[in-house]
């Protein structure tokens, strides 16, 4: 520790020297929740981070003053050696009385600022000390988690069986010492004298979520795609990943689609505003303190902010912003965007992203793998065809003289492609033709692939979660995942032979090591896991008690089955075998009769005559065959 | 395979639309439904194998066959849609006239009540134009029963032997009975059968009429004639309306149901065959 160093650690009393509070995921660039932060914080503000942080999070609030409130003595001092802020370490009662910010966050929650030392203040009390501390016109960033979201519903581990280093006391939804949901949370805001202003659900874990979306959009937008694909993907797990009772991206989207995708967010991001008598707050309309908090927006971030932040992808990109215009959504990456032009022939991968396409308007409908499953699971085999059909001759029309697609069109898969007239209902069935777009352009096949490829790799991916996923989908268990995607084909009007699923599976290897940045090994490892996927085996990557149940009741029908089959076929063999004995008794019953004896007896000159003239035709031909090919060179 | 796949030659017509050619078909892996069938699609007292798709004519079949317990049933159309398919126009449906009339059957091991002159006499009484009667093969072999019909100035004809236990099967039943629906004008029967939406979905218009001959031991479990009269009123009568009743039997064969070859061959087991070519 330098000398410069110690002098910007306050060190007030309640500090705890033997641990550390950074340890869990960290994303690059602090991913959205540094986003959020860093928009909301105007240049120049004084800033306090109540609680451990992300150090580069800090990194994104370099344009405001900064002071950083921590209870761990080692976080503390590692911050203020690598980063110029001013560093307090200690519990809550180190704030300084005498100074108010502009802008505090409390990104960690509440409990992360309490500490074991002293007496504990608890919730009510903590942010009753972040509101003092809060200047007129300022902005408070709390995070709350989510005591039955869907982290924990999906948790192996209940929640009140915490017992690690952290778990000195745990909180769950029976403490009415704390919110447990966003109405309470608004209560107990504007009970500590702030404006409670709109608020980000975080997906899929609050304390480094991925993917921040505004919660009047989750409300006002149910069946949104752009919705529906990002708490997919925020809460599809990896490979690696602990172990889960059913899978949270099915939970995600359907909590979505029943309006619950805020009330089932793992947590919340929620903005408050101490009011500002005289002029408003930068990105704040002028509210007077105690007043109603401004209707809802529904589909925009409080003061301008986005709708929503999500990190995707492979690192570098950054964050991707949805904000919300007058004529709808529209992508937006936030900061520069590098140059990637180059870098698909650079290292020949299959696959590339590029950013600099995330800036048209999002398009709006419903997403197309929601749609499908949809029709599968009601049997709705005239609504698949007609998606199928419409989503074949949408790639057909983007394709080339050649047959071929390129760019964002060539990866258009079902996860990616919004079907814009809503789904299979009245509308869809009645004649008109369902309108595709792609969600996210920025997705790119280096070169360009033949439309069956891409059909075939779309159709092959649905194919593998919806047998894996354990769907009860309108077609017979006995196919295998490549059967299951001719067959799906053959919905959508076209007939796919098993040469073509193997080309999209290389490909669909190809494309995952692409955006998973995998070396050789990995690669092999993906596409042996690929082409090895079976219906009777659980989603790939995901180690989930539900799914795995269900692979082993489809495994036991499976052998059922092929048992009943086995027993089957053997009947039938042993009756088959009793007839061909009948049969063969019966011909050496008549060949050992006298009339076939006689019979015999009377064709056999004639048969020795057939024979012999046979030969004596071949001898013939043989020996007029050189002659002729004599002929045939003259 | 289930015997029951080569009735009236529609593991053969499959195979075709397969691609496999004109030889004996491989085993299906699965219950063809052989027959319009107002229960679950697989004929009554057949034995059955647990789990073993059911390849269904409708989605109302398959419904039906999901709510009594039937699981891995799977609609692909009948196999006379596939032959419609194969033969779009061969022969050329131009040349039209008359009726063909399918006098109710029964299976070889059912016998049917009625009276067989009470029927001609409907016949000739309703029928415009000259009358094909199509007897089963069963009916056909009776020298009495053809010889009534023969009598009453009809042309009297049989498609051929469904077959049993894989022997002896027609594999050109259903193509023969193609032919014959696009010489004719009109299909009728007194009851409502396979025959009439193979009729209709060959362009005749239908008719059903007549003492439905009550067969001796008929399986009520389904509801038998009364309820197929309940169920499908509009196609009952000395004529129907027509865009009605194509819109039924596109329906009940599952037209639009039909799979691609590639599609059919993986659902009938056929996409990766063990066996070789076996010629019948």
């Amino acid at each position: 520790m330098t000398t410069d160093t110690s002098t910007r650690i306050a060190l007030p009393g309640g500090e705890m020297l033997a641990w550390s509070d950074l340890t869990g995921r960290r994303l690059p660039g602090g991913g959205p929740l540094a986003a959020l932060a860093a928009r909301v914080t105007p240049a120049g503000a004084r800033v306090l981070l109540a609680g451990p942080h992300d150090p580069e999070l800090v990194d994104r609030l370099a344009h405001a003053d900064v002071t950083c409130l921590l209870r761990s003595w080692p976080d503390g001092s590692a911050l203020a050696e690598d980063r110029p802020v001013r560093v307090v370490v200690g519990g809550p009662g180190g704030l300084p009385a005498d100074e108010t910010f502009d802008v505090v966050i409390a990104a960690a929650g509440l409990d992360a600022v309490e500490s074991v030392e002293g007496a504990p203040v608890g919730w009510d009390g903590l942010l009753r000390r972040l509101a003092a501390v809060l200047a007129p016109g300022g902005i408070l960033l709390l995070r709350l988690d989510n005591p039955v979201g869907l982290t924990r519903m999906v948790d192996t581990a209940p929640w009140y069986a915490g017992r690690a280093d952290a778990d000195w006391a745990v909180g769950g939804a029976l403490d009415a010492g704390r919110p447990v949901n966003l109405e309470q949370a608004r209560e107990r805001l504007a009970g500590a004298g702030l404006r409670p202003g709109d608020c980000f659900a975080a997906y899929p874990e609050p304390a480094a979520p991925t993917a921040l979306v505004d919660a009047g959009a989750l409300a006002a937008r149910p069946g949104s795609g752009l919705l529906d694909a990002v708490l997919h993907g925020a809460c599809a797990p990896g490979h690696g990943d602990r172990p889960v009772l059913q899978d949270p991206a099915r939970l995600a989207v359907d909590a979505l689609h029943a309006g619950l995708g805020a009330a089932l967010a793992p947590g919340w991001l929620v903005l408050a505003h101490r009011a500002a008598p005289a002029v408003p707050a930068a990105g704040d309309p002028p509210n007077p303190a105690g007043a109603a908090p401004p209707a809802p927006t529904a589909e925009a971030g409080p003061g301008g902010l986005p709708v929503l932040w999500v990190q995707t992808g492979p690192p570098g990109i950054g964050v991707v912003e949805v904000t919300a215009a007058a004529d709808g959504w529209r992508w937006r990456v936030p900061g520069p965007v590098a140059a990637a032009t180059d870098a698909p022939f650079a290292t020949r991968a299959a696959a590339w992203r590029d950013p600099a396409v995330l800036t048209g308007a999002v398009p709006e409908g419903r997403l197309l793998r929601t749609v499908l499953l949809d029709a599968c699971l009601r049997r709705d085999l005239a609504a698949l065809r007609r998606l199928l059909r419409g989503y074949a001759a949408w790639l057909d029309a983007h394709a080339d003289d050649a047959g071929r697609l390129t760019g964002a069109t060539a990866l258009a898969s079902h996860d990616n492609v919004v079907l814009a007239d809503g789904g299979p209902g009245p509308a869809l069935n009645a004649g008109a033709a369902p309108a595709f777009a792609v969600l996210d352009p920025s997705w790119r096949a280096s070169d360009p692939w033949p439309v069956d490829v891409t059909l075939a790799r779309g159709l092959w991916r649905f194919a593998a979660a919806l047998a894996t996923g354990g769907y009860a989908h309108p077609w017979s268990s006995t196919l295998d995942v490549a059967g299951l995607t001719v067959v799906l084909a053959g919905t959508a009007g076209r007939d796919l032979d098993r040469a073509t699923v193997t080309a999209a599976v290389d490909a669909e290897v190809a494309v995952t090591a692409a955006l998973r940045g995998l070396d050789n090994a990995d690669r092999v490892a993906l596409a042996d896991e690929l082409r090895a996927v079976e219906p009777t085996a659980p989603p790939t990557g995901l180690d989930s008690h539900q799914q795995l149940r269900e692979a082993w009741l489809r495994q036991k029908a499976e052998l059922t089955r092929v048992t009943a089959l086995l027993r089957w076929t053997e009947e039938l063999l042993t009756s088959r075998e009793r007839a061909l004995r009948r049969a063969e008794a019966t011909i050496n019953l008549l060949s050992g009769s006298l009339s076939y004896r006689v019979g015999r007896l009377a064709i056999t000159p004639a048969r020795l005559a057939k024979r012999g003239a046979r030969a004596a035709k071949r001898r013939a031909k043989d020996a007029l065959a050189p002659r002729r090919d004599e002929q045939e060179q003259q | 395979m289930h015997h029951a796949n080569h009735f009236y030659g529609h593991a053969h017509v499959l195979a075709r639309y397969c691609g496999l050619g004109d030889g004996h078909p491989p085993r299906i892996n699965g219950y063809v439904q052989h027959g319009w069938n107002i229960g679950d699609g697989l004929a009554p007292g057949h034995p059955y194998v647990e789990g073993t798709p059911s390849l269904l004519w409708s989605e109302q079949t398959r419904r039906r066959a999901w709510s009594v317990g039937r699981r891995n049933v799977v609609v692909t159309g009948a196999p006379f849609a596939y032959l419609l398919a194969l033969r779009a126009d061969d022969p050329p449906q131009a040349q039209r006239e008359g009726t063909i009339w399918y006098p109710f059957h029964g299976w070889e091991g059912q016998h049917v009540r009625g009276d067989h002159r009470e029927l001609i006499a409907r016949i000739r009484a309703t029928e415009p134009g000259p009358v094909t009667v199509c007897l089963y093969w069963h009916e056909y072999g009776m020298r009495r029963v053809r010889r009534l019909y023969e009598q009453a100035g009809f042309r009297v004809i049989c498609h051929g032997y469904r077959g049993h236990w894989w022997k002896d099967t027609d594999p050109l039943f259903l193509d023969k009975q193609l032919t014959e629906l696009r010489r004719h004008r009109r299909v009728a029967s007194n009851r409502l059968t396979s025959a009439i939406f193979y009729g209709i979905a060959a362009g005749c218009e239908p008719a059903v009429y007549g003492d439905p001959m009550i067969l001796a031991d008929e399986d009520p479990t389904f509801g038998g004639t009364a309820r197929i009269r309940r169920q499908w009123p509009d196609l009952h009568g000395e004529s129907v309306h027509l865009p009605t009743a194509v819109e039924i039997a596109r329906a009940e064969l599952g037209t639009d149901h039909r799979c691609t070859p590639a599609e059919l061959r993986e659902l009938l087991g056929w996409a990766t065959l063990q066996e070789e070519h076996v010629d019948h």
